[in-house]
């Protein structure tokens, strides 16, 4: 007996939101973490930590990215899923924003 | 694990449309790179011995050097040092650059004598290595985006792609997983022998298949993720900016080679200094990069380590070696690096990429014959995506390591002729690829296995026996291996073509077994008369 509402496909509509929505997910969590995570950019870094900090961002927004594409797919609808997404990372750039503006 | 019926379903489709779209440009990309973990030890197969030049004593490198710096300017633009036994002790490019891949590099080697004269000997750069590693990071694809090639591009989606794949695999394989995992079961159905090696190799190797995926797409897409990066960093730069040096330089003040050295071992302690290579010597922007290697450590490079100096002030620009001073982002990065080149834990951790990245190479070939086993019907009557794919497959597959055994086998005897060798290996693996492709499509994937497969075998028994032919016939000019890493590269040939003709008895044999309709299915004659036996009865 199914107690649940089945997920539907919506192949186009949630790859889309994976690689658009995701990826603005994926830089709004590295511009918090670049910003105000350890060795932020709001300190003073010397040359080699913000020489490889800057590298490390980089690499870090793929894995974010490709586990938020993969994971889409489990949204009801792609409607949802863009929805979250989007919603998510405007969000986060939100607390970016607001964070820069204060500190 | 309990996993819901309709995220299974969803899941399987991912994982059958990411794996049939990416898993031949990654077969390439991985049993390329599979050969790359021994790139200094092809290059070193591939050219006689005598163009390599005798080692000298460390302390006698100042003299090497200056009188290299006398007798031929130029190399202050770009020369360097090697200090290990498998290369000249100097070398500086006429014509080129030691990266990427270019077909009619010059390069000049040079050492001392007994009575400190100079030696140099201008040599063609040979390209195997690059070649392979072309294939490695493009599966051959040519044309070039901007200064990238366009294949780096589109293996970069195939590793999008296999991401997917990786993720959604392992989310319908959950519910059955403990169950199936060690279970290879050759009885019954014959997809399923290859569905269980297939689910064994995934699952066994899936840590290294991630960190290959995710690192490939850091690879292909770094510009354009560094642009969006500089949108969230604002005002701030990317990475430190230094105004351009002034100061004139001379080539009579610059610090003597064991200066350099020294430097390199006190700030990196427990590495070798492998090679210096020291840049536009007679201008402002001098630098130096120094090589180190130590395998008990993780290497941001594919060999060594880097540490880039100033060479007049002998200061330390900056440096991926692992000393306290490092970051834990420069080691995070590193490793990054390390675990996708395999660079730490020297010989062993190389065997152990090699033999993954050919594993890989068979989870995606054994994907495609799944994809294929599913769509195919009772009877003849097939789907026209059944026997494309199925060609596809074949040719695609067979054809990529067609053309890189060929390049092996003819390599030794290619430098008796006068052509350009790079040229002659870009020729032979094209030629050879579209002639198995090709066949593919005009014989059919059963009769193209089978004799690609012993075309395999005897080209990968050519390499050996070069080998023996030019021991027995001096007046050949040919050479033999001189060192155990280019006498492995032998033995790996010969236990490949073992491999490959045995395969290819496998094929024949499905061939011959009554399954019409089945892109493996061959019309024998036998076959024929007992198809034809049926209907008369």
């Amino acid at each position: 007996m199914k107690n649940y509402t089945p997920i539907q496909p919506d192949w186009l509509s949630k790859t889309l939101a994976g690689i658009i929505g995701g990826g603005l997910l994926s830089f709004s969590i590295i511009g918090l973490f670049a910003w105000f995570g350890p060795s932020g950019l709001t300190a003073s870094l010397s040359d080699t930590e913000l020489l490889w900090k800057t590298q490390f961002n980089m690499w870090l927004s793929v894995p974010i990215w490709l586990l938020v594409m993969s994971f889409t797919y489990l949204f009801r609808s792609g409607a949802q899923a863009w929805l979250c997404l989007l919603s998510a990372s405007a969000a986060g750039y939100g607390v970016l924003a607001i964070l820069r503006g204060l500190l | 694990m309990k996993v819901r019926a309709d995220i299974l379903k969803t899941y399987q489709s991912l994982h059958t449309w990411t794996g049939i779209t990416s898993s031949l440009l990654l077969f390439i990309g991985f049993f390329a790179g599979a050969l790359t973990m021994f790139a200094p030890e092809i290059d070193r197969w591939a050219t006689p011995a005598a163009h390599q030049m005798a080692a000298i004593d460390t302390d006698r490198y100042d003299a090497l050097l200056d009188k290299v710096l006398q007798e031929y300017p130029k190399a202050s633009d770009s020369v360097a040092l090697h200090f290990t036994d498998a290369q000249s002790p100097v070398s500086w490019y006429e014509q080129g650059s030691p990266r990427g891949l270019r077909l009619d590099d010059m390069r000049w080697h040079a050492t001392l004598d007994d009575n400190e004269q100079l030696i140099t000997e201008l040599v063609p750069v040979n390209s195997l290595s690059a070649l392979l590693d072309m294939l490695h990071r493009t599966a051959g694809i040519g044309g070039e985006i901007g200064h990238t090639q366009a294949g780096v591009f589109v293996l970069g989606i195939a590793a999008g792609l296999y991401f997917l794949a990786l993720v959604s695999g392992v989310i319908f394989l959950l519910p059955t997983l403990v169950k199936r995992f060690l279970a290879v079961r050759d009885q019954g159905e014959r997809k399923r022998f290859w569905l269980d090696g297939h689910n064994l190799l995934g699952i066994a190797s899936l840590p290294f298949h991630v960190v290959i995926a995710f690192t490939v797409c850091v690879f292909a897409f770094h510009d354009i993720l560094y642009g969006t990066l500089a949108q969230i960093y604002g005002d701030k730069p990317l990475f430190p900016r230094s105004a351009p040096s002034q100061v004139e330089r001379n080539i009579a003040d610059l610090p003597k080679v064991s200066e350099l050295i020294a430097l390199a071992e006190s700030h990196a302690p427990g590495y070798q200094v492998a090679q210096i290579k020291l840049s536009n010597l007679n201008k402002p922007s001098a630098f130096a990069t120094i090589d180190v290697a130590n395998e008990g450590e993780i290497a941001r490079g594919a060999l060594n380590d880097f540490i880039f100096i100033n060479p007049y002030t002998l200061e330390v620009v900056s440096s991926s070696v692992a000393n306290p001073e490092q970051t834990v982002w420069a080691r995070l990065v590193s490793s990054f690096f390390g675990l996708h080149f395999g660079s730490y834990g020297g010989d062993l951790v190389r065997w152990a990429y090699f033999l993954m990245g050919i594993a890989g190479a068979c989870l995606f070939y054994s994907g495609n014959i799944l994809w294929l086993e599913k769509r195919r019907r009772k009877g003849m009557q097939q789907h026209r995506s059944y026997r494309i794919m199925g060609a596809l497959t074949v040719g695609i597959s067979l054809g990529a390591l067609t053309g890189v055994a060929a390049i092996f086998a003819s390599n030794k005897w290619l430098t008796l002729t006068p052509v350009n060798i790079n040229q002659a290996y870009m020729f032979v693996y094209y030629a050879c690829f579209s002639c198995v492709l090709i066949s593919a499509f005009v014989y059919g994937p059963a009769k193209t296995a089978i004799n690609a497969l012993k075309v395999l075998a005897l080209l990968c028994v050519v390499v050996p026996a070069t080998s023996v032919l030019a021991g027995a016939v001096p007046a050949l000019n040919l050479w033999t291996p001189n060192s155990l890493g280019t006498l492995m590269i032998e033995v790996m040939a010969l236990v490949f073509a073992l491999m490959f003709w045995w395969m290819s008895v496998c094929v024949t044999r499905r061939a011959t077994a009554n399954e019409p309709g089945s892109i493996w299915h061959l019309e024998t004659s036998n076959a024929v008369t007992s198809e034809l036996s049926i209907k008369h009865s």
